[in-house]
């Protein structure tokens, strides 16, 4: 009823071009699906991206004509609630392939495979030294997360409650949205998701995989990509349960989700972006915010690059937090201390992302030949050894150092989506960690980039033999280029680090981790809020609903 | 002092670093000089950084004298807390955020809020990793450096203190109020094992052979020789047995005593002996006291190790002959769990003992001279001395999924175990480890308050 009062008002009220309700700041998916929830709901809203085209992180690259994933490669945990509530379904197609990942051995010449039958990894896994026990364990860990991730399913759809008790009835729901999942749960699990949160994901998977040092990190890793922390790193655990959510559509688990859109992760946007105009959103792009205007404490509207100002009373801004508010606000407006703890904030990134176009599929020499190499290598290729390989990578990029040995997880979409590469060449898209954005010794130039590159197939080479002389063009995507061309400060994938440190309600900082911040009007979300990165929409929808209600209870 | 305990407040911290010194008093303008000569911007921070912990440990400390409530237990249980909970909605949003960063987060993290200055961050991130096994940029170390601030004093917060007569007065003290008040106390008395009938606790047997029978056993030994060395095989629940085997307790520490013929030089240090008085620390740099943790985490003794080092003789002189001094040094990183290729501790103990001397030598290079005698306790001494699991001194890793109802299973974090009239009041049980005697109050309290409910 209020929706239809607004919009009634909106169109009554004679208005400048230059002005609306609200200013939807970046339009990455998290921007276009709030631009959408908040069109919908008969806001006038303007969305602004800086770049020239939309998409933020998830978007398709051309890369010799074949279609590339140009950062993110999967979009296993998009919200299947977004997806619902915008009408996705006839415009978006998500794949799910039966191999979740599989990690060839870099040394040995043996490999893991996981499905998302965790019952079919069990008996894969028995086939390994000690595969009993391990078997046994893993349908343990898988059955914890599953139960687990259960919960976590219910809470990612909405603002997390006040530590405070709660101080508005709208509080206290959001309370009860959160602790009624949670009584529901067997005892044993409520008790575990309160022990495991702050653990590290070795810890946590150490408790289970007792003999199987490869497929330990293999596991543990999921708590630790995207991220400048290690395995061994305490609240990496928490990564891993968000990583095995279990719902409708999305299916985790211990072996995670891999999950592809078919013409790239850039068909998600532009659906959303379609979805957005539909119900009336106006999107501009190459249209780059400069500053938000205030006045007294009070959002006014932004300023653009180009000198255009734009009144609003309400900015929803996706970009990360420190740019929200350290770059585009004033230290009157943020005020000292939260200034101090926001510089603080964790936000430095290691990961890169290498895209190698290859002439034909390359041969994994633990995966076999034929039909079933095939199926393998429609998961997520993952290359690691050992909980103390992955640490020591990342003790390289703690002093300003590429590792020599980076970890890599490699995704060849043109397998599961042949419309990518009609000619039969195939992308192999790696994630590839740790390089961090600032070097201690030299600058990310050419020479660096190539010896980087260089290393990554190198590491390929090993478990791929033969790769090397099938590459025909490489695009890669560092730190230092999320910072400069995406706009990421520190060059972080996820905005800040995740972890149990900056989690929930106090994701990117406890005070300004439900949403809504000191500076009235202004709205923080995209990947530096609840429930953090990976294309899910969540943070985008769940900021977009708390506007609305703010907009709603002032109408009243 | 009614049993016979003086404590002599902790007179400062030297740091000793390659390019000067931090030189921190008890004397507030001193201590603002001294971090100004490296940072104005931590000067002007001091006084902001110090209130806002003042503000965390008031708040928090009640919680170190009431059980843990559980999560799923009794409502009353968490009555005491009901307060605690309403004072946390009053606080302001500064303190609130700075606890919750503390809570989950590092303590290098956390100090980064305030400061820069390489020795000043390093020194003060060092609470952060004190027996834990973890580096000062990990999350997690925020919680332990909390703990470290726990500590009180005659009713001043965080101030540290050396009892006189060294920390084994502390001890000494407790058991003469125990005996005062009426309890037997025997020494060379190594329990067995725990005697039970049925599913009760009826007394212990001593490695002698000799029984003792009793209606209560109290043990204040380690979760893992409590419940898994103590016990007879099968006598706990599986789920029980399975998370005290989880428990961590990684010991990451070592202890180097030293006696000298002198004091030692630092090149670095301001004229007189008064930085030797206190804490004397070589913590140079977050990124020296970072790559400590990087080696300790392969398995490998840190090449060059974080160390605290006091000097006890220049503040009691009657522990050693005129002129003579002992010097005595908390050690990290020792790790309990070493690589393959360094064999057991046993083998490498003399030669990380170089390795002390040769960190200490770099800032002061006469020490290595005026050493007439040296006594190292590596992990495995700890271990097997004094009985400390994996040499670990907080019997159990101070870990947030270590803490509160979580110390040492969820459940049973209010000094009850599974095995009825036995009781853990050790520092494995909450509120941990640190000489605060708090699990032991506690668990006795509870104790009584079973007792009473008995008759």
């Amino acid at each position: 009823m209020a929706a239809k009062k607004q919009k009634a008002a909106a169109a009554e009220a004679p208005r400048a071009r230059n002005s609306a309700d609200v200013i939807v700041l970046g339009g990455g998916h998290n921007g276009l699906v709030a631009a959408a929830y908040l069109a919908r709901a008969g806001i006038k809203t303007i969305l602004l991206e800086a770049r020239g085209e939309l998409g933020g992180m998830a978007l398709t690259a051309d890369i010799d004509g074949v279609k590339a994933p140009m950062l993110a490669h999967t979009v296993g945990r998009f919200r299947p609630r977004v997806a619902r509530d915008l009408g996705l379904a006839g415009s978006v197609r998500l794949v799910e392939p039966e191999v979740r990942s599989f990690a060839p051995h870099p040394r040995d010449g043996s490999s893991i495979t996981l499905y998302r039958d965790p019952k079919r990894s069990a008996e894969e896994l028995e086939k390994r030294p000690h595969g009993k026990e391990t078997a046994a364990a893993f349908l343990k860990i898988d059955g914890r997360l599953r139960r687990i991730g259960a919960y976590f399913e219910q809470v990612l759809d909405g603002v997390p409650p006040s530590l405070d008790g709660g101080k508005s009835v709208a509080e206290m729901l959001a309370g009860f949205a959160f602790r009624k999942p949670f009584t529901d749960l067997k005892e044993g699990d409520g008790r575990e998701i309160l022990r495991i949160l702050p653990m590290s994901a070795s810890d946590f998977v150490g408790e289970y995989i007792q003999n199987d040092e490869h497929l330990l990190a293999m596991l543990a890793w999921r708590g630790a990509i995207y991220n400048a922390v290690g395995p061994m790193s305490p609240g990496t655990a928490a990564t891993m349960l968000f990583d095995g959510i279990t719902g409708d559509g999305a299916d985790g688990g211990a072996a995670g989700q891999t999950v592809v859109a078919i013409g790239g992760p850039g068909a998600l946007a532009t659906a959303l972006a379609d979805a957005a105009r539909g119900f009336g959103a106006e999107i501009r792009t190459g249209a780059k915010a400069v500053a938000i205007t205030e006045q007294d404490g009070r959002v006014t509207g932004v300023a653009l690059a180009s000198g255009e100002e734009i009144a609003a009373p309400y900015v929803l801004s996706t970009l990360d937090p420190k740019t929200t508010l350290l770059s585009l606000l004033g230290v009157e407006a943020t005020g000292p201390d939260l200034r101090r703890r926001l510089r603080a904030t964790r936000s430095t990134g290691v990961t890169s992302k290498l895209n190698v176009l290859v002439d034909k599929l390359p041969t994994f020499t633990a995966a076999g030949k034929g039909e079933a190499a095939q199926e393998k290598l429609r998961g997520r290729i993952v290359i690691l050894e050992s909980i103390l390989g992955i640490e020591k990578a990342f003790d390289a990029s703690k002093y300003g150092r590429i590792s020599e040995r980076p970890i890599i997880e490699a995704l060849i979409p043109t397998l599961i989506d042949p419309s990518l590469a009609p000619d039969g060449r195939h992308i192999v898209s790696c994630v590839v960690q740790y390089a961090p954005a600032v070097l201690k010794d030299g600058e990310w130039d050419e020479t660096t980039r190539k010896s980087f590159a260089d290393s990554v197939v190198d590491q390929l080479e090993h478990v791929a033999p033969g790769i090397t002389n099938l590459i025909s063009a490489r695009q890669l995507i560092t730190p230092a280029d999320l910072q400069n061309d995406w706009g990421a400060t520190g060059g972080h994938a996820m905005h800040v680090n995740e972890g149990f440190d900056q989690f929930a309600q106090w994701r990117p900082l406890y005070g300004i981790g439900r949403y809504e911040t000191p500076i009235e009007g202004l709205f923080l979300s995209g990947a530096g809020t609840h429930p953090g990165g990976g294309v899910t929409g969540a943070p985008g929808a769940n900021a977009a609903e708390a506007l609305i209600r703010t907009l709603r209870r002032a109408a009243d | 002092a009614k049993h016979g305990l003086q404590m002599a407040p902790s007179v400062g911290t030297y740091t000793a670093h390659w390019d000067g010194y931090l030189d921190r008093r008890t004397d507030h303008a001193d201590t603002i000089r001294e971090i100004r000569k490296w940072s104005h911007k931590d000067a002007d921070n001091y006084d902001d950084f110090k209130q806002t912990v003042n503000d965390i440990t008031r708040f928090i400390r009640p919680a170190i004298d009431i059980p843990a409530p559980d999560p799923y237990g009794d409502p009353h249980e968490w009555l005491d807390y009901a307060g605690l909970a309403k004072d946390f909605g009053h606080l302001p949003l500064r303190t609130k955020g700075a606890l919750l960063d503390l809570i989950t987060g590092s303590a290098y993290d956390f100090l980064s809020r305030w400061f820069e200055g390489e020795p000043l961050v390093a020194t003060m991130s060092a609470s952060g990793i004190i027996g834990t096994f973890l580096g000062i940029k990990s999350p997690g170390t925020g919680m332990v450096f909390l703990h470290h601030y726990f500590g009180e004093i005659d009713g001043s917060f965080r101030e540290w203190a050396l009892p006189q007569g060294g920390t084994g007065a502390v001890a000494t003290a407790i058991a003469n109020a125990a005996r005062f008040h009426g309890a037997t106390t025997r020494t060379d008395a190594p329990v067995k094992q725990i005697l039970l009938k049925g599913d009760r606790a009826i007394g212990v047997v001593l490695e002698s052979g000799e029984e003792i029978h009793a209606d209560t056993v109290v043990s204040a030994a380690d979760a893992r020789h409590t419940f898994l060395d103590m016990l007879p095989a099968g006598s706990l629940p599986n789920d029980f047995e399975r998370a005290i085997r989880n428990f961590k307790f990684r010991g990451s520490s070592a202890k180097v005593n030293f006696a000298l013929d002198g004091l030692p030089t630092f090149t670095a240090a301001p004229p007189g002996n008064g930085h030797l008085m206190g804490t004397v620390s070589i913590s140079p740099s977050p990124d020296y006291m970072e790559k400590a943790y990087d080696d300790a985490k392969h398995g490998h003794p840190s090449h060059r190790p974080f160390l605290d080092m006091l000097i006890p003789t220049l503040v009691d002189p009657s522990m050693a002959p005129p002129g003579k001094h002992v010097a005595t040094a908390f050690v990290q990183y020792a790790p309990h769990k070493l690589a393959p290729e360094h064999g057991t501790w046993d083998d490498i103990k003399e030669s990380f003992g170089d390795l002390v001397v040769d960190t200490i030598s770099e800032f002061a290079p006469d020490f290595r001279n005026k050493i007439v005698g040296r006594q190292i306790m590596t992990p495995l001494d700890l271990e097997r001395t004094i009985g400390l699991t994996e040499g670990n001194i907080f019997q159990g890793e101070i870990l947030v999924q270590q803490m509160a109802f979580n110390r040492p299973v969820s459940g049973w974090a209010r000094y009850k175990t599974p095995i009825k009239d036995y009781w853990l009041a050790s520092s494995s049980a909450h509120p941990g480890g640190g000489i605060m005697a708090a699990p032991g109050r506690l668990a006795a309290l509870e104790i009584l308050k079973s007792k009473a409910g008995d008759d």
